[in-house]
This record gives C-alpha cells, structure tokens and sequence, in this order.
C-alpha cells in the first residue's frame, strides 16, 4: 500500500495542499531524509582517516580457550580499552566480537534467538605462531592472522587472505562516557559527578519515584549499580579528553531533535576483501546488484525507512536492512554478517591490495601481479562490533554458513508462490466479488486477492469497515470457496481511540513505545494520532500474536492472512517520517538501538499468531515491508512503494537479488508499480518478469486507475494471462526450489554467478537471471524492444533450450533473442529436469492431484537430472516427514524415478503424464516403462527429428513410485 | 453402442490400473456414471450440437486437422489434439472446453481446466465425476429460480415496455411539436428581421438630427464653460493676491510669503530669501498684473488658505476611507481564513472530505470579501463625482432639441423592441434545433427524463444526474455541489450503445484527471438512480432505471434448452 507521508499530509490538513503540489512532481523528497553530512555520527566516522590507527593490541593480555582468544585493545589516544573475542565457529565461519573491556553501562546486543536462531556452534582454534607482534590461529583449514601493532586481523582461507579486519586503521569505537560538564552547567547541577551520573541515564526524572522503579525492572535494575560502579572506577583512570564535537550529545534535523542522552556511541571499522573486485549484498538499495564505490557520493545507508517515491541508482536507505556482504572472485567466495540494529552506512571503494602487509601473512604473494581489492569502511550509531566472518569457498557454501546463523525460509504454502491480486483498495464486498467473478471470467488463476487500509474500521487494524464489508466472513467463504485466499493488512500504529479494544489494552498493559520523558510515544499515521506496541519486548509479541486467533479477530478465517505494512516503523511527523531515536524501548534501550530490528519483529509476531490460531497445524503466510537479517524465517517481504516506470521494473532484478544473496529468499516486487499508472505494454512486461520472481503480487496505489488483465486491450491480457499461467506450471518446480531453500538456505532467485561462479564475465550481470539451477530469465525491461542480447553461460560444453520454441543454444556466447510482445526470454539449462503441471485450475490448489509432465534437458552427454517436492501444500506435516521427494536421473537412454525420502508415508494421487525429451539427436525404435510392480509396457511416443524433441505419451505411473523409462 | 461404451470403459481401466490406490476408486467412480449416462451416447462433455463431429470409428481428426488419433483416445485424459478437441470431457487440454447439459436448467459450455477441480460447476455435478467431490444436483431448484426470475422480467418488460412506448409517444410528439414550432419560427424570423431592420433604418434616421443638435449644444455649453473658468481663475488670483497682500498696498513683497510655510520648499521651518524669491520670479515685488502672469502659474497648487472651519470637516472626510480602510479590509481575511484549516485538521477522521471543496470554500470567502471591498471604493468614488457634476451641470436642451430626442428615443425604442423579438425567435430556434439533434435513445424514448434530475444518497454524498444536462455530487451534511460532468455521449457497447451514458469534464481533480461519470442504463418501472460507486478515483459509475431502457427482448426464451 501505501504511504507517502505526503498524499496523508494532504488528506489530514489541507493547509499544505500546496507543498503536496509542489512536490508531487519531483518524486522523493530528499530533504526529508538524512545525507551523512546531516547525521553526527556519520560525518565523525566518515571523516576519521588517521595515519595509522591509534589501537594495538595487547598481546600480553591474551587468553585463549578452546573455541576463543580474547585479546585486549588499547587505544593509545585515550587510553581506552576495549575487549576482543575471536571466535571459531563450525562451518568455516569465525566471529569477532569487540567491546568496551569496562562499559560504564551495557551496550546492546540483539538477544539470541532473535536474529541468531541459536548459539552459533563454536569450533576449536589453536595458536599455530605467536611473536612480539602477532598471533596465528588456525581453526579448520583457515588461519587468523592478529597483528599489534597496529591492531589488525586478516583471515586466511585456502591459502588465500580472503577479510582483513582494520586493515586501514578505521577501527572507532566511540566508548561511552560522561557529559563533559561545563562550569556554569555544575553549578546548575546537583553536584559534580551526580550530575555528570544523571545526564548519562538521562531520565529528566520527572515521574515519581515508585514509577521509576517500575520500569526499570529487571535487567535495567541490575545494570544500574554495575554502571555506577565501572564508571566511578573510569573517573579515577586519567582519560585523555577527547575533543568534543558538535552533534555528540544532541542534534536536531528539519525541526526535530534528538536528545541523545549516551552522547556518542557509534562503532566503525573497516572490512577489506583482498582479491576481490565485487562485493554484494547489504540490502535495501534502489541500485545495482555489484555494489558501487562510494567514494563520489553518500555511503550506501542501512536505516530502516518509508521513503515517498524512492530514486533508482541511489545508496539512499529504503524500508529493510541486512547488515550482510559477499565478495565473490572466480575461486572463492566469503560474506560477513555485521550483527548490529542500529543506523549504520557502509562506504565502499575498489583498490589494489597491498602486497607488502599481506605477505606478512601468507607467503604466496609473490610475482608481479596486482591484487585487487573491495576496501568497506562501516560504521553503526550504537551497539557493538559484532562479525560474523563467512569463509566459503563458494557460494553455496556462504549461503549455509549465513543460513546456519539467522535460519532459512520456511516452505510456504503453496498459494502464496501462486499469483496474488492486490490494490489500494477493493472497496466493498461486491467489488471483491467482481474483481474475483472476472479472473474466472478471464480463465485467468489467481490465488490470493488484497485489501489494503480502507477495509478497516478509520484505520483500525482487526475491525471492518460495516458499511462497506458487512459480513466478512462470508466474503472470505465465498472466496476460499474456489481454492482461494484473502490478505488484509495490519499495520503496527495503533489509533489512539479510547473506544478501540486494542489501543485501550495496549495503553492499559503498557505495551507501547514510549518517548524520551516516559509518557506513550505519540506519532502520525494513517489513523491519525498513534501509539507503536513495543515489539521488541517477548510478552508484548505474544500479546499481538493472540489477536491473530479466529475468534479475536472477527470476520476472520484460517483462509485470511496478513500483510504487515508500515512497520519501519512509518511515523508521518517524526524525523525522516519514522520514530525518534530517543524513544525508549523495553528494557530501557533507546530505539536508535534497535530501529531496523523493529520491523522484523512486528513481522515475527504476526506469523506467531498466524501459526498459534491453528495451534500450530498450518503453515502462515505474512508479507512485510520491513526486515532486518533473520527476517527470512518469517515470511515474504517486498521492496515498497516503488513506481509503474520501466527503470522501477528493470531494478526489481538487482533488488530481490540482492535479497535473494543476503537470505531473504521470498520476496518480490508490485506488479506495474505502485505510483503512477504503467501503460499496457510496461504492465505487460512486468507481469512477464514477476512471473519468474520469487513472490508475484500486482498492486496499485488508491489514485491509479484500475489495471486487472482484462481492463488492457486483448493483446496484453491474454500475454498476461499466459505469463500468470507459465508461473502455475512451474509452480512443482517453485515448491521444490522453496523446500530445498528451506534446507541449506539458498536463493530460488540466483545472480548468474552463483551458478557460474568462474565466469568473471557474469560479476555484474543482474538482466538475466536463474530460478534454481535449471532456469535462466532475461525479462525484456524497456519499452518496445525488438529483442535482447542474451548472454547464455557455462561455455560451448554448456546447452540450453529454449523454453517456448526448444530450440537449442550453446553456452559460452551471446545470442540475439527476439522479443515480441508475448515472448519471455527462458532458456532450460542442459542437464536438468523440471517438474511441471500443465493442466491450469484457477487456483492452485484445485490442482494439487493434477498429473505431472517431466521436461527433460539433455546436456552434452545425454544426460539430466532434477527432483522434485510434493506435500499437502498446506501443513506443518511435512516437518515430521510426511512428503515425497522424487530424484530424476537421465542417463544413457534411461529416466529413472527414485525416491529422496523413503521413509515418508505420504502418497498422492498424481501420475506422470508426459515426458518432454529436449535435445535426444536419434529417433527412438521403441519407449517402455517398467517398474519393481509391474513388467515392462510399451509407450506410445512422437519424435520431432529437426527439433530433437521427444514426447512420451502418457506413462500414467503414480509419481511418486519408482521406475524406469527407457528409450531404445 | 454398447460395444462402443464397454470399449472406452476398459481404456479406461487399463489406464487406471497402472495408476496408484485411488486410481480404484476413480474406476468405480466412472463406471457408476457411466451406468447412469447410459442414454446418452456421445463422449463426455460434448454438446447435442457438437456431437456429430464424435462419430464412432476407429480413428477421429482433431478439428484443426493437426492430428489423427485412434478412437479410443478421446477423454483419455491426454491431449493429443492441439486444439484439445480430442478431449472434451476431461481437464487434459489446456484450451479445451467441457460442455454440462444441466437439464432443468440452462446448459453450459467451460473452460475443461474446471473438470474435476473439487468444485461444483455444473449444476448437474456432470464435471466433477472423479469422486474427490460429491456435487448435489440442483439444476431443478436454479431452473426453477431461473424461470421464476425470467417470468419476474417479462412481467417487468412488458410493464416497463408499456411505459416506454408512451415515452416514446411523448418523445415524437414533443419532436413533431418541436419542428412544427420550428418552421413557424423560420417564417416569423424572417418577418421580424425585416422589421427590425426597417426600424434600424427609421432609428438611424431620426437619429441624425438630434445628434446634430445636441452637439450644436453641446459646443455652446463648451465654450461658456471655459468663459466661466477663466473668470474663476481671475477670482482666484485675486483672492490670492488678496491673501499675500498682507499689508493690502496692492504689491506682494518678498517678506509678504514668509507667512506661509506651504513656500518652505526644503522644509526647513523657514521661507528663506532664496525661496522667496524663487516664487516671485526673482522679483522683490510684484503688483497684481505681473502676479497673475508669472507667479500665479508656480504657486497656484501651492499655495494654502487659511480656512479654520472647513478644513476639519474636510479632513474628518478623506483620511478615514483612506489608509485606515484598507488595513481593517486585511484582518478579517486573516482571521477567518485561518481558524478553519486547523480545525478540519484536528479530526483526521474527514479524509474524504475532498480536498478540492475545502479549497472551494476559501476561495468563495475571499472572492466575497473582495466583491465587499470594491462595493466600498465604488460609492466612496461616484460621491465625488457627483458633486463635481453639480458644479458644472450642462444646462437642458433646448425645446427644439427635445422634440428631436424624443423622436429618436421613439425610433431606438422600437427597434430595440424588433431586434429583441428578433434575437429571443432566434434563441428558441437554437434551442429547438438543439433539442433536435439531441440522440434520445432510439425512438426518443428518453425524451422525458430530459429536464428532469434524480438523486442517490449514499453514506456520504448526494449524487444527482440530470439526463442529458449534467452529473453532480454534493456532501451529505452540506457543502457545495461538485460537478462530475456534464452530458457527453451514449457509451454502451457496439451492439447497443443506448446502455450507456456518459458525462465528462466534470471539476479537476487533485492529481488525477477531470471527474467524469458513466450511467448504466436497466430496465425498470420507474425512473430511479441506484447506485454510485467510484471504481477509479474520480471515475463514477451510475445505475439507473428507466422505463426508457425497457427494451423488448430480442431471443430471449432460447435459453431453456432444447436438451430439456
């Protein structure tokens, strides 16, 4: 849906109509949001260049346990000290935690659990070298190199320096302090050091005592003596005054301030990839795939936001963030997984490695080659450092590490990888009942239709708009009735409306945000004036989730489910249309602490309650706008608000890649863009590409025209029609794709490179892409092309077919594809076999007992492979078992079927009904079938000899037995 | 036949056989039905009509002739036929379609991706044969629905025909009324331009001499006025003279200006030498000839009498509407102005509330505050003028004159009289003409909603439609009234354009296009608006029923098969 502070500003107070006017035309407001220039902690950290960082390593204070070294660090300039853990984990990963060694108060940390599924299993590392100035580790087969002097890691994989940790000296850790108070501001004051102890804690101590008391409660009880304590201890060590700088203990931007209490509290330091040209990952960005260099503009930004029509090209924050980064060479790849919630920006710049410091720490740099090397430089505004280094070798392997941290994406139930229907919004009942009666109309399938925040009750999430949806439930009866589904949203901000159950409670219960003087933060949204449940808190989550069941939220059914908006979160009338930072959360951390986790919590709790109202049976389906790293094991995201403009379509390829590379598998883009109206042949083509994009859901924004199918003229719904029906017969090979996903925790979505990844040609390659392993997409994204120059991998040995005609293509060259209006640049990879259901219901899951048809994609040496997935679309069964996994082997004239998962007791009613042989150069004499129950019978066949196709009629074997084809 | 039925039927189960448990229960299922399909003997799925082009044999062509197939292959739940006309009866093909008789009730022909799909198409249950549902046969109870409801709108037809063909009645004779009118008016038309342009000549005639005369007054009225001028000025010089001639010895010295400050032209607070003599022309004395000819001319818009009772009430008059006005004029604007947006703004909840009305209203309160603005400087100003006219009031004609005028006027009268009939007859014939070519549908038969208007409320809005004037749209509680459009074209579908209509350019809307309106046209007893729904911002669509749209039914009653 929607946001746009603006189109609200206009619908809440006519007095700006003007402004609305003015900007409407030039699309995102930049001023409403932050450069690094008009951030503090960003410009101290941006411009911190020191010759040689002021931080060493004590080595004297090492102590090494099994799976860790700890290791003091010194920073010379202020004498601070900070704590570094190195730890080994299994999976060729390492973790390096730094911290103050004596905090005058914590600092946050994401508890465990929340973004980590677990305690990451720690692995055993050994000193294997130590001298006055370094100390090796090995663990596995890698090795940390720790230098003292100054303080740098380098880690070592393969024999290859693959991350280096400080390498340009940027390491700033900003430790926490007391307000440096003035003579005029002692006087003032209470008393020296109490005084300096109050602006810490920061509290104007306005409630009464008892209040206080309350909450602060649990842990924040416990820390506060602790606190006292370390920094009574802190005063007494001389502390070289660091110069004070403008913005440090408070700042303001376009009218709101912000009081910052700790002062400064920003972590920074810089990861370099020698041998390295790319790097990837750390999404949300509006830009390319291959990051950019920074160096001309702004840092790509990490700040979880609700940006009215977003720019292309641009490092600029949008609605999620994933503090995660690849680097991908022909022979290696390695990621690292920065574990902090808080603002950050990362500075990128492509250079030379210098050879002479890594030679120190591996000797195989010699000869007169250059080095390449991706320099980052990231910097958070609170927390602590906390990298997760992920060693590879490849790319499979760096997505199982990741997936091994933060989880992988459940297998969703199959309507949601089918076609959803969205706008803002279906108006009534009878227009819901339309815009359904038209798709069957139409023959075209659909799975899901949306309602946006006009079904509500004046914005209140859980309750309807009487008048215009009267009976709900059966709305929703009506729809399931055909297979179907129904989505409404809930949005996190809660009208403040003493008459509204939710707001009431939630007031009552103390569950919202508060702000900076304690009272319940209060916040412009859709509703008007709200108040934000605070996710972060577990009782809070749980509360939420309980509204989810069918009996609290009236007019629902099992066939309802959710759709998470807004959930930055989007607060109108704070700075850069989201919370202030100085709002507190429980346990008393600021949101700055914990702003870009704060979506994926609402995200979180709405899938627990999706799941509990079935007490546990079904599995759930929740999109959200927000995310944060782990928001992967919660559901489907998309990337917002964007624009019915072709560059909006082109970019949805690098975004959802991205996506894709950083763990968050389901995700995708609104179908024609959701400001402005896309003409027939733009919405064509966007159907076209979303057709081959992880989640598929056309929507529209409240002030675009309608655009269902059958609104464009007849040439463009029945190539739409046809696109929409290409994704259901795929959708066998989309489950498969998800469950597998589910498993290891790669990308269905994948860069050409992650499977090509010795293909240096491929790096910034983001037009064309796979879907699995056996599918490569080249969506036409401009207007009115004639055709596109396709670039087909894996070199001469590689085939490939072309999906709509079979012709067949020879890798390791570019092709000029043509593209008229109907055609989808699709080409099945040589050597692989795609499950596939020809027979096209309405919905989905009308058709689960259809039969299959198996198309066949020789390789070079005649042969394929592939495997495919069946449950019950539905339920958590398959968690126990309960599925079928089929694997296809073609080898020497021989399709054979053998099960994956022999202890399953699931069956299914649906037969082979076809087999489509892509690539088979001799016509077969004869076709037989046999299997260990039945002797062998022949099968009728046809055989195109140009095209090299063979068709195998109507093997009508149960799919899920085993047997054997064979073509003589 | 038999021989033919027992044939596909163990294709059938040969099929099935190899397929997995439930495969059993398909069998059973299938030979069940085909028990109780006994008497019909075409494949599955194909219709009456269609079911000659399924003769038995040993081989059948697909329609497209892109195959020749055994027999035996039709409903095998394989496509062989590119066209899936080899599959009729089962969900195989991907463009096939499946035809249910639904005895009882109408036939339909569908998409063959609806057979066996878990829901109950037909309502003869004839597509869900796989035994995964059970679908109730209901064709009996919608076929009686059906025909209760086609009864319902032949009533209705019949009744709302009735009414329409006395619109249709009205409709020609307002038109047979309406061009009879007409072609009386084309002759009347010609009689009164004659007319009016006899009286033009006769006006222009008579308006010679007057003019003549008047002007002949006027010029004399000239020349006395600049004589009486003259004497003014000379009355003036005196005066002034008199008044500088403080010591009244009929010569005006320099020290005699140092008593009037209007000649301290740098304002220094004193009429210094310089300055004296500036204004005498550098004379240090001047009599009265030489005053009126060179310094009357530098002095006489300066120079001040004192005149004690006069000047206060003078000044009482001009400096209030002056300065003082104006600035008052400013504050109400702000005042009232202001307070509105902020309370609309604190209720969020009116975001409906189109923001284009709220603008309206501003707009209205300044454009009044202007009208009252302007109304002030007016009178202020003809008082003025008033006054000078007095003064120098041109005195009557003379009695000669008048006699001219009044023939004149006489003359004008009349031919205004004849040019107005002129202009009215040619008003009513645009009009009539108008009306004319206005498409009332066929027959005319909308003629009577013309001139009418029809109002829906919904939550919000009242919505009016004026056929063939205008759509608009007005808040509930008040507000002013919205334009969605105004009459543009019957829109409907080729085949009959009369069920649509739409009116366009309506008011602007914010970000969007002009508001426009399409009416739906039903059949119905009276002439009722509906419903108004707003499918696309600012597109509106209207149901309205009309006798007028009582159509009699072209073939309706094929319906009911002839498969019953």
């Amino acid at each position: 849906m929607a946001l746009s502070m603006r189109s609200t500003v206009y619908i809440l107070n006519k007095v700006l109509v003007v402004g609305v006017l003015l900007s409407y035309v030039a699309s995102v407001d930049k001023s409403n949001f932050k450069t690094c220039d008009q951030s503090g902690f960003c410009k101290r950290q941006r411009a911190y260049k020191p010759d040689q960082s002021p931080y060493v390593a004590l080595l004297d204070s090492v102590q090494i346990e099994p799976t860790k070294m700890k290791v003091q660090l010194l920073n010379t300039q202020n004498q601070v000290r900070l704590l570094l853990e190195v730890i080994g984990l299994e999976r060729n990963m390492a973790r390096v935690k730094i911290n103050e060694l004596n905090p005058i108060k914590p600092r946050y940390e994401i508890p465990v659990g929340d973004v980590l599924i677990g305690d990451p299993k720690q692995d055993k590392i050994e000193i294997s070298h130590k001298d006055g100035g370094s100390i090796s580790l090995a663990f596995q087969s890698n090795k940390i190199v720790l230098q003292s002097k100054p303080f740098r890691i380098d880690f070592v994989a393969s024999e290859h320096p693959v991350v280096s940790l400080n390498a340009n000296g940027l390491l700033k850790f900003e430790h926490l302090r007391l307000k440096t108070v003035t003579q005029e501001e002692k006087k003032e004051q209470a008393g020296g050091f109490l005084g300096g102890l109050y602006s810490w804690f920061s509290k104007p101590f306005r409630g009464d005592e008892k209040q206080e008391g309350e909450n602060q409660e649990g842990q924040g009880a416990e820390e506060r003596p602790e606190g006292q304590e370390q920094a009574a201890e802190e005063e007494k060590e001389p502390e070289a005054k660091e110069p004070e700088e403008p913005d440090m203990w408070e700042e303001s931007f376009k009218g709101h301030s912000d009081s910052k209490p700790n002062g400064p509290t920003s972590v920074g330091i810089d990861i370099s990839f020698p041998g390295f040209e790319q790097v990837y990952g750390i999404p949300e960005h509006a830009d390319s795939l291959a990051l950019r260099s920074t160096k001309d503009m702004d840092p790509y930004r990490l700040y979880n936001l609700d940006v009215f029509e977003y720019e292309l090209d641009s490092p600029a924050a949008l609605y999620g963030a994933v503090p995660v980064m690849l680097a991908h060479n022909e022979k290696q790849t390695v990621g690292v997984f920065w574990q902090n919630p808080s603002e950050a920006w990362i500075d990128i710049s492509h250079n030379l490695a210098d050879k002479s410091v890594l030679s120190k720490v591996v000797d195989f740099v010699k000869g007169g080659d250059q080095i390449p090397q991706v320099d980052t430089h990231w910097f958070f505004e609170s927390g602590i450092v906390d990298i997760f280094i992920m060693l590879g070798p490849g790319p499979a392997d760096v997505f199982k590490q990741y997936a091994a941290l933060t989880g992988t994406t459940p297998l969703p139930p199959m309507f949601a990888l089918a076609y959803h229907q969205s706008r803002w919004n279906y108006n009534d009942e009878e227009d819901v009942s339309n815009v359904d009666a038209n798709f069957d109309k139409h023959d075209i399938p659909y799975d899901v239709i949306w309602l946006d925040i006009e079904h509500t009750d004046g914005k209140r999430y859980f309750t309807w708009d009487k008048s215009k949806f009267p009976n709900p439930e059966e709305m929703v009866r009506n729809i399931s009735a055909k297979g179907r589904k129904m989505v409404t949203i809930v949005d996190p901000h809660i009208k403040k409306d003493d008459h509204y159950k939710i707001y009431k409670e939630c007031r009552d219960l103390g569950h919202f945000i508060k702000n900076k003087d304690g009272n319940d933060y209060d916040g412009w949204c859709w509703p008007g004036s709200s108040s934000w449940p605070d996710f972060t808190k577990p009782a809070i989550r749980q509360y939420w989730a309980s509204k989810f069941a069918v009996e609290e939220y009236e007019g629902s059914t099992l066939d309802l489910h959710t759709w998470n908006d807004m959930n930055e979160p989007s607060v109108f009338n704070g700075p850069e249309i989201t919370m202030h930072k100085d709002a507190k959360h429980d346990g008393g951390w600021e949101h700055r602490d914990v702003h870009n986790i704060y979506g994926m919590f609402v995200h979180q709790a709405t899938v627990e309650g999706m799941v509990a109202r079935t007490g546990g049976l079904l599995r759930p389906f929740v999109l959200s706008r927000a995310f944060f790293a782990g928001s992967q094991r919660w559901g489907a995201v998309w990337t917002g608000d964007n624009t019915g403009e072709w560059g909006h379509l082109k970019v949805s390829m690098p975004m959802i890649l991205s996506l894709s590379i950083t763990g968050i598998t389901f995700s995708g883009a609104d179908v024609g863009g959701f400001f402005k109206n896309p003409d027939s042949e733009l919405l064509t083509r966007w159907y076209q590409a979303a057709a081959y994009q992880p989640f598929f859901r056309a929507h529209a924004h409240l002030d675009t025209r309608r655009r269902e199918p059958w609104l464009l003229p007849e040439e463009n719904m029945k190539v739409i029609r046809q696109a929409i029906r290409e994704r259901y017969a795929l959708l066998p090979y989309w489950y498969t794709l998800f469950y597998k996903a589910e498993k290891d925790g790669g990308p269905v979505m994948r860069p050409l490179w992650v499977e090509f990844p010795s293909e240096k040609g491929l790096f910034k390659e983001e037009e064309t892409f796979m879907i699995g392993d056996a599918l490569m997409v080249r969506p036409v994204t401009a207007a009115g092309t004639q055709g596109v120059n396709v670039f087909f991998p894996g070199g001469t040995e590689q085939y490939w077919y072309d999906t709509d005609t079979t012709e067949r293509v020879f890798g390791g060259a570019a092709h000029y594809v043509k593209t008229p209006l109907d055609k989808i640049p699709t080409f099945q990879r040589g050597g692989s076999i795609i499950p596939k259901k020809e027979r096209i219901r309405r919905a989905s899951n009308l058709g689960r007992h259809d039969p299959y048809t198996l198309v066949v994609a020789l390789d070079r040496k005649g042969s394929a492979r592939g495997d495919l997935y069946i449950d019950d679309y539905h339920t958590f069964h398959y968690r126990k078992g309960d599925f079928i996994y089929r694997e296809f082997i073609f080898k020497d004239k021989v399709l054979e079927n053998k099960n994956g998962n022999p202890g399953s007791t699931f069956t299914t009613p649906s037969w082979l009904e076809k087999v489509i042989i892509m690539g088979l150069s001799t016509s077969p004499s004869a076709v037989t079938i046999s299997s260990p129950k039945s002797a062998s019978t022949s099968l009728g066949f046809t055989y195109d000899s140009v095209k090299m196709i063979l068709t195998i009629r109507k093997p009508a074997v149960n799919i899920a037995e085993d047997w054997t084809i064979s073509i003589q | 036949m038999a021989d033919k039925r027992g044939h596909v039927v163990s294709l059938r189960s040969r099929m099935l056989c190899s397929l997995c448990k439930t495969g059993q229960l398909i069998l059973i299922n299938i030979l069940l039905l085909s028990l109780s399909q006994a008497k019909v003997d075409r494949p599955r799925g194909v219709s009456i009509s269609k079911s000659s082009l399924y003769k038995p044999g040993d081989s059948f062509t697909c329609f497209d002739n892109s195959d020749t197939i055994p027999y035996s292959q039709i409903n095998d739940d394989y496509c062989d036929c590119k066209d899936g006309s080899d599959e009729p009866g089962t969900s195989a093909c991907p463009n096939g379609s499946f035809h249910c008789t639904n005895a009882g009730y109408r036939p339909l022909t569908m998409p063959s991706s609806r057979v066996n799909d878990g829901i109950c198409d037909c309502c003869d249950g004839t597509d869900e044969y796989s035994g995964e549902t059970t679908c109730v046969n209901t064709c009996r109870e919608m076929g009686r629905a059906m025909r209760e409801e086609q009864e319902r709108m032949k009533q209705l037809l019949q009744e709302g025909v009735k009414i329409r063909d006395d619109y249709i009645k009205q409709g020609k004779d307002a038109k047979t009324e309406k061009r009879a009118r007409l072609e009386a008016l084309e002759k009347e038309k010609d009689e009164a331009e004659a007319k009016k342009n006899e009286l033009e000549n006769i006006k222009n005639e008579a308006e010679k001499p007057e003019k003549e005369a008047k002007d002949a007054h006027q010029k004399a009225w000239e020349e006395e006025k600049s004589l009486r001028e003259a004497e003014k000025e000379a009355k003036k010089v005196e005066e002034a003279f008199a008044e500088l001639d403080s010591n009244a010895d009929g010569i005006i010295t320099t020290s005699e200006l140092a008593t009037h400050p209007e000649f301290d032209k740098n304002s220094d607070g004193q009429v210094s030498e310089q300055e004296q003599q500036e204004y005498l022309e550098d004379h240090n004395s001047v009599d009265i000839k030489t005053f009126q000819e060179k310094v009357w001319p530098n002095i006489k818009d300066i120079i001040k009498f004192p005149e004690p009772e006069k000047e206060e009430s003078a000044k009482g008059e001009a400096t209030p509407p002056g300065e003082e006005m104006e600035e008052g004029a400013e504050f109400p604007e702000e005042a009232e102005v202001a307070p509105s947006p902020e309370t609309k703004s604190q209720g969020g909840e009116d975001e409906d509330l189109g923001d284009d009305d709220d603008e309206e209203e501003e707009d209205y309160d300044k454009d009044d505050e202007d009208y009252e603005k302007d109304d002030e400087d007016h009178e202020y100003g003809t008082d003025e003028k008033k006054e000078e006219e007095e003064e120098e009031k041109m005195p009557d004609y003379d009695e000669e004159t008048k006699v001219l005028i009044q023939a004149a006027d006489n003359a004008r009268h009349e031919f205004t009289v004849a040019e107005q009939k002129f202009k009215d007859l040619e008003n009513e014939m645009n009009d009539l003409n108008h009306f004319l070519t206005l498409d009332l549908g066929p027959d005319d038969a909308f003629y009577p909603l013309k001139g009418q208007c029809f109002e829906y409320t919904d939550r919000e809005y009242v919505y009016k439609l004026c056929p063939f004037d205008k759509a608009s749209q007005r808040p509930k509680n008040g507000g002013s009234e919205t334009s969605l459009g105004t009459w543009g074209k019957w829109t409907g579908p080729e085949e009959n354009i009369y069920l649509k209509m739409k009116y366009e350019r309506g008011q602007g809307c914010w970000n969007g296009p002009d508001r426009s309106a399409t009416i739906t046209l039903h059949c119905g007893m009276k002439n009722e608006l509906r419903n108004v729904a707003e499918p696309n911002r600012c597109e509106y669509t209207f149901d309205f029923e009309t006798p007028a749209a009582c159509t009699a039914p072209a073939k309706q009653s094929e319906d009911i098969h002839d498969e019953l």
